[in-house]
């Protein structure tokens, strides 16, 4: 632990921390531009020298460079380096471009704050200055070259963290050139990074590009809804529309960076389209008015028909605030309990996934990133949490092994061993894995029930070639000295999820401290999980509505039409309900249906609190107030003349309060009504008794309960060892990273990444239903006809069809099973099976 | 002690003289003509630098030479600025709408100072007076003019350096665009 | 009474009451035209020629504004406080001559509204009363500022009083009664100015000071308390603070003709004509002395009312006693 001075200040700090970093921590801010902590030092830009007046090194060094030493007397003040610096920042502002006012960095910038601070006002430098050629990144991010002071930042964050490729270095001496080849969007999921990491206006945000100066905006703390890791961002908004995300530090979470989809996601916000009016049989009506009518609807029905007429649907994108308070609404009314989830697998994997994780186990990304080994299962990381598989590639570039088991064509950006199986293939492909691994480590520390668990495991897989694989991984994973299992729930069963948990705990029975990793359905499955205990789930509450059991639907915040296979079977349940109601921000097919809608307010306005795919609950600040945006009451001319309230300010209720207001409309008063949300938890739910210990709004706890030992090992119920039949074709909707997921998909830069939809099949399927690659398959969804282009691979496993869900498919109704029955798969499609493939198995 | 001081400089006799000569000070004044210039019926020519109603000016080629670059508004000390910032075909950046609230600007000249382009300038004329509170709201349309102002030769982007169309390069002070294939040195 | 002279005594009435708002209200106007030409600007010129129908403008303006309370006032004393102060100068004018008896059809009418024989007493037990004014209206506004306005105006009137009542001793003393009638009526052969230069000068010093006028204008001094006790007030209470003022000036001038320059006596102008001219150079002398004199500090304005009038005007009481004695010995 080096001991040392930095003006005049002592402080120790942990072998191998450099000056800049000791001077932070003492709260010392070094002027840096090249230096990142995440990325680490390369010296390039000279702007962190001090003056090293004493110990092993002596002088004017760069700060970034040396690590702090015993007896180092360090100042940032001495004249000599405050000259050095000033004289840096002005050679750094050479060929700097006089563009501040049409920058879109300018209020944020670095570089801009340098050169005030180095007390530079005017440019003594009179000649010509050097010019780049920009390029077009893609819709993401802009490109201004003359404004780059070869700092190196984006490269080494580009090519070195992230792992893409595309965009590097070109060029010598003063021509040195940050950029893509040719012109071209960036590959990276990850590019929107390079705007924040940027110490100038090289990047900058292209769909706020003009929109606004950061000391305009409303800043808040916010959370990424966009898929179940809860990455940590800011959130800014302009003129009540929510106009830039940037990222927020999180170590627990997702380190100091987000992905795109995070980042430019939030367009749902700012439709036009989004539905602000309420409405009560089709026709405009007032908020209260519609509420009201509801509240009368509701208690008609429950006279009518008995309490358990009514349903409630809440979704994974409901806050925990909303989901609880359905919970408790459903529970005094006497309702049905809700349902979160539309599709029942997603339901009974997050189930499977809430019983099982428990604090020996759970492992957050940071950990992941500090793994050996790391064995994906049942994910495809860049498409379905890109911010995971950027932690993976900590771990790869640490020199971790990485093994992914998917049936889907993964790639990710580092070097990993793809385990293709089906679908149906995969528990077993598991469980063979870890039983190599851990029958190859030894099995002395086991017991006995932990040793019969090992037995009835299933040793082999049908396949010879993914044995091998298999075979060869378990070696990697027995020789391992922190693996991490990683688990997704989006494509496999709960089966998956439980077995993955059994055999992290196998491992870390056997030896390691083996640790466990989920991917959840959503922004808040995990509190979904949490709340849904003792609800069946949504389709048998559909056939409650077909046989008239179930008289009125409450949804809220979901759209059951996006992901439920059975379009028309929906369609016409839903309308034999005597009451839809329908509370939502988004535009969505049930909002539409709704007999009474209610428009919500996003997390953006409401603010909420969300418990990630670790069980971390993590609170959102509200950004704004909520209104509709400026630029669509004014039509892009200048805002309505009017004293206050300015036409469009009101604002829509969240979905808690709009229940609060039903709540007391139906006579069913929660505690006080300004209470903590955390009051009307059910006793069952964990953590119960801290969250309660906690001020309101409650940030960064963990919730995961402890399970004791007895109830943790499971043996495995018969394991499938193959899909469906041979020649039927297992169909498998998978998530993309940009244009599947329901709330990013409306934002138009994403779409536009997104590309067309394709249809994947390995080519021995092709070659047997003989269609070729690139040839247009004709589906017909929802009515109405669908084209997708076919790409075949061999990088896939066999025996599967894999199709996106992708924005252009979402909003159309998917009926699954005539999709493969209608495909011009010729030959391969003969199977009427009764049963739905299993990625959307119903319970 | 001070006040007993200046007891014995004055004297009784002293300070009553002193104090009919204010008298007599304050008598004189009283036959002398006032000084006043009655405002509307004379008025007083005042310096182009004089702070009044606010205008944008335009460049020489006529282009607005606002770019919405958010400086006025964030240095205004009454919050009397507002505007959106928007992109014209090509890549100028422009207001989209802009707006100053006459009946809270204080007229400080603030937003002159601070503006990059010279856009925003105020003017001598000082007589906009209005029955109706939103009748001092000026929209964009209301403030551009279609001189220069003060520094009529002055366009911004000639030296900015941002490509409008023109191309890389093509403003004062600048070198061709580099050659990024080429590796000679 | 007979009703012949209820009539006559209404009708007195108003005409001193038309005569003294009027005055006060044109007061008003030959102020601000007067600080402007002693300042260099013309003054008022805008409403009428010459800005003559500045008053009746102020007046509408004035009536026509919203009377605000402010929260936390003491609502009724707040809504008193500007009566007392417009009221008390009135009243004082009731035992002030205006004239010789006027005989007219068999009817001596008597040129006052009433003939007090304690008329003097009256005098200064009013005008002490009209303290109450600023210091209610100080207390009630909730105010700092306008309870230090309170503040200032009670010891100012307290210090002020003294030398005042002081200051008329003499005159009692010389014309032997207590009548206001008896004093002009006694002042028929000359003015008591020329045998009392001494209690004319305290007196016109603390009517001054009683009369918050420069430079004793502590409590509404405008630049430490923004308008000191009134400075909550607006619309017609703000103005019957003013015209409290303004008829306070002028009856100050009745005071000063009636103890000091012999009332309505006077060579061929009749009674009250003779005492109007005698009246008005109070005024404009108060309004010269506040375009000349800086306000006076609160240390300094109470050493001179107890270190200087008080005694000055105690020594004056003893030796006018002794000449009185001397003379009648």
């Amino acid at each position: 632990m080096p001991y040392l001075i930095i003006d005049n200040r002592h402080i120790q700090v942990p072998r191998g921390t450099t000056v800049i970093d000791a001077a932070e921590r003492l709260g010392i801010m070094i002027p840096r531009f090249c230096y990142l902590k995440v990325l680490g030092a390369v010296g390039a830009c000279r702007m962190c020298a001090v003056m090293f007046e004493a110990g092993p090194v002596k002088g004017l060094q760069m700060s970034c460079m040396v690590q702090a030493a015993d007896g180092m007397r360090v100042s940032t003040t001495h004249p000599e380096a405050v000259a050095f610096r000033r004289q840096i920042i002005e050679w750094l502002m050479i060929n700097h471009p006089h563009d501040c006012p049409v920058c879109d960095e300018g209020g944020h910038c670095l570089l801009q704050d340098e050169t005030i601070s180095g007390g530079h006002s005017r440019r003594r430098y009179t000649g010509a200055k050097r010019t780049y050629p920009d390029q077009d990144l893609g819709p993401l991010v802009q490109h201004e070259m003359n404004r780059c002071i070869q700092c190196y930042r984006c490269v080494r964050f580009y090519q070195e963290y992230a792992g893409y490729r595309d965009l590097g270095v070109m060029g010598i001496a003063s021509r040195i050139y940050y950029g893509r080849f040719s012109d071209g969007a960036l590959e990276s999921p990850f590019s929107g990074n390079l705007i924040d990491i940027c110490p100038t206006g090289v990047y900058t945000d292209r769909p706020s590009r003009f929109l606004a100066r950061r000391w305009d905006l409303q800043r808040a703390d916010s959370i990424c809804l966009h898929c179940s890791l809860g990455c940590n961002t800011v959130a800014g908004a302009h003129y009540r529309a929510v106009i830039r995300q940037e990222s927020r530090e999180n170590v627990r979470v997702n380190g100091s960076f987000i992905c795109d989809r995070g980042r430019y996601g939030h367009a749902y916000a700012n439709l036009a389209e989004r539905p602000r009016q309420s409405r009560l049989d089709g026709e405009p009506a007032g908020w209260r008015e519609a509420a009201r009518e509801a509240a009368a609807r509701l208690k008609r029905i429950a006279a009518a028909a008995g309490h358990s007429a009514i349903a409630v649907l809440g979704s994974a994108r409901n806050s925990l605030e909303t989901q609880i308070m359905l919970r408790y609404l459903s529970h005094h009314a006497q309702w049905r309990p809700p349902r979160f989830f539309v599709n029942g697998s997603e339901a009974r994997s997050t189930a499977a996934v809430v019983a099982r994780l428990d604090s020996r186990l759970a492992a957050g990304l940071p950990d992941l990133e500090e793994a050996d080994f790391l064995l994906a299962v049942g994910v495809d990381p860049v498409n379905d949490a890109p911010m995971l598989a950027l932690a993976m590639r900590q771990a790869a570039r640490k020199g971790a092994k990485i093994v992914v088991l998917d049936p889907r064509p993964v790639e990710l950006p580092f070097a990993f061993d793809l385990l293709s199986a089906g679908l149906g293939d995969l528990p077993a492909a598991l469980a063979v894995l870890v039983k190599t691994a851990v029958s190859q480590a030894g099995t002395d520390g086991c017991e006995a029930q932990e040793k019969a668990f090992l037995a009835a495991l299933p040793g082999r897989v049908p396949d010879e070639k993914l044995q091998g694989q298999l075979g060869q991984a378990g070696g990697w994973l027995a020789a391992s000295r922190r693996p991490a299992i990683i688990c997704g729930s989006a494509i496999a069963g709960p089966e998956l999820a439980g077995l993955a948990a059994d055999l992290a705990l196998l491992l870390q029975t056997g030896k390691t401290p083996s640790r466990l990793f989920y991917l959840l359905p959503g922004p808040n499955a995990f509190g979904a999980g949490l709340l849904q205990r003792g609800s069946r789930y949504f389709p048998s509450l559909l056939q409650d509505i077909e046989k008239g059991g179930v008289r009125a639907l409450l949804v809220v915040e979901n759209d059951p039409f996006f992901r439920y296979p059975d379009q028309d079977r929906l369609h016409s349940a839903l309308g034999k309900l005597e009451l839809l109601m329908v509370l939502d921000y988004l535009p969505s097919r049930a909002a539409r249906a709704a007999h009474i809608f209610l428009p919500g307010a996003t997390v953006f306005e409401a603010g909420g609190s969300f418990i990630n795919n670790c069980g971390l609950l993590q609170y959102a600040a509200p950004v704004h107030e909520g209104g509709i945006p400026l630029a669509q009451v004014s039509g892009g001319s200048h805002p309505p003349r009017a004293h206050a309230p300015a036409p469009g300010s009101e604002k829509c209720p969240s979905a808690y309060e709009a229940l609060l207001f039903l709540a007391n409309e139906l006579a069913i008063r929660p505690p006080t009504m300004d209470a903590s949300p955390w009051s009307l938890l059910p006793e069952d739910f964990p953590g119960q008794a801290e969250l309660l210990a906690h001020p309101y709004p409650t940030d960064g706890l963990q919730l995961l309960p402890r399970l004791s030992e007895a109830e943790s090992l499971q043996t495995p119920v018969n394991l499938p060892t193959s899909g469906p039949a041979a020649g039927a074709l297992t169909v498998l909707r998978v998530e993309q990273t940009f244009g599947s997921e329901e709330l990013s998909c409306y934002a138009e830069p994403l779409r536009q990444l997104a590309g067309p939809p394709l249809a994947l099949l390995h080519g021995a399927d092709a070659d047997r239903a003989g269609v070729r690659d690139g040839e247009q398959l004709c589906f017909e969804i929802g009515g109405e006809k669908v084209e997708l282009a076919l790409q075949v691979t061999n990088r896939m496993a066999p025996g599967q069809l894999i199709i996106p869900h992708h924005y252009a498919l979402g909003r159309a109704a998917c009926r699954l099973p005539a999709v493969v029955a209608q495909a011009e798969l010729r030959g391969l499609t003969g199977q009427d099976s009764p049963d739905l493939p299993q990625a959307i198995t119903e319970s | 002690m001070k006040v007993d001081k200046d007891k014995d400089e004055g004297g009784i006799i002293n300070g009553l003289l002193g104090l009919a000569a204010s008298y007599r000070v304050t008598l004189t004044q009283l036959f002398r003509k006032p000084l006043t210039e009655s405002y509307p019926e004379y008025k007083r020519p005042l310096p182009a630098r004089s702070r009044a109603r606010i205008i944008l000016t335009r460049d020489k080629a006529g282009g607005e030479r606002c770019v919405a670059c958010y400086l006025c508004s964030g240095v205004c000390p009454v919050s009397c600025i507002s505007m959106q910032s928007a992109e014209r075909e090509g890549g100028r950046r422009y207001a989209a709408w802009f707006r100053i609230n006459f009946a809270r600007c204080i007229y400080c000249g603030l937003c002159e100072e601070a503006c990059p382009t010279l856009a925003i300038q105020l003017t001598p004329d000082f007589e906009h007076s209005c029955r109706h509170p939103l009748d001092f709201v000026a929209e964009k349309e209301d403030l551009l003019v279609d001189h220069g102002g003060k520094d009529g030769d002055y366009d911004f982007y000639h030296y900015a350096g941002v490509d409008c169309g023109e191309g890389k390069g093509t403003h004062e002070a600048e070198l061709p665009p580099v050659d990024i294939k080429s590796n000679l040195p | 009474m007979d009703s012949t002279g209820l009539i006559i005594l209404l009708a007195k009435l108003l005409i001193v009451l038309a005569a003294l708002l009027t005055g006060a209200a044109y007061l008003v106007l030959v102020e601000r035209k007067l600080l402007g030409r002693f300042q260099l600007r013309p003054g008022p010129n805008r409403v009428g020629p010459a800005g003559i129908w500045q008053p009746l403008a102020d007046g509408i303006k004035l009536l026509l504004k919203e009377d605000t309370v402010p929260a936390g006032a003491d609502r009724i004393l707040f809504l008193l406080a500007p009566a007392v102060v417009a009221m008390v100068p009135l009243l004082l004018f009731a035992v002030i001559p205006l004239g010789p008896d006027l005989h007219l059809a068999n009817r001596t009418i008597p040129l006052v509204i009433s003939d007090l024989n304690v008329g003097l007493l009256y005098i200064l037990a009013l005008s002490s009363l009209s303290v109450y004014g600023v210091v209610l209206g100080g207390w009630a506004s909730n105010s700092t500022f306008s309870l230090l306005g309170g503040l200032r105006g009670a010891a100012q009137m307290i210090s002020y009083e003294l030398a005042m009542g002081l200051s008329l001793v003499p005159i009692v003393m010389l014309a032997g009664s207590f009548s206001l009638v008896d004093i002009v009526a006694a002042q028929e052969g000359f003015p008591f100015l020329l045998v009392q230069p001494v209690s004319f000068v305290i007196f016109l010093i603390s009517a001054l000071a009683e009369a918050k006028r420069l430079p004793f204008d502590l409590p509404e001094a405008e630049n430490e308390l923004m308008a000191g006790y009134h400075t909550e007030y607006s619309g017609m209470r703000f103005a019957l603070y003013f015209v409290g003022e303004y008829i306070n000036m002028i009856v100050l001038g009745g005071l000063l003709a009636v103890f000091f320059l012999g009332g309505w006596h006077g060579p061929l102008l009749p009674g009250p004509l003779m005492l109007g001219l005698k009246i008005i150079p109070v005024p404009l002398l108060l309004i010269w002395t506040r375009a000349t004199l800086p306000r006076l500090r609160y240390d300094q304005l109470m050493q001179f009312g107890w270190k200087v009038l008080v005694p000055v005007a105690l020594v004056n009481i003893v030796v006018t006693g002794g000449l009185i004695l001397w003379l009648e010995s």
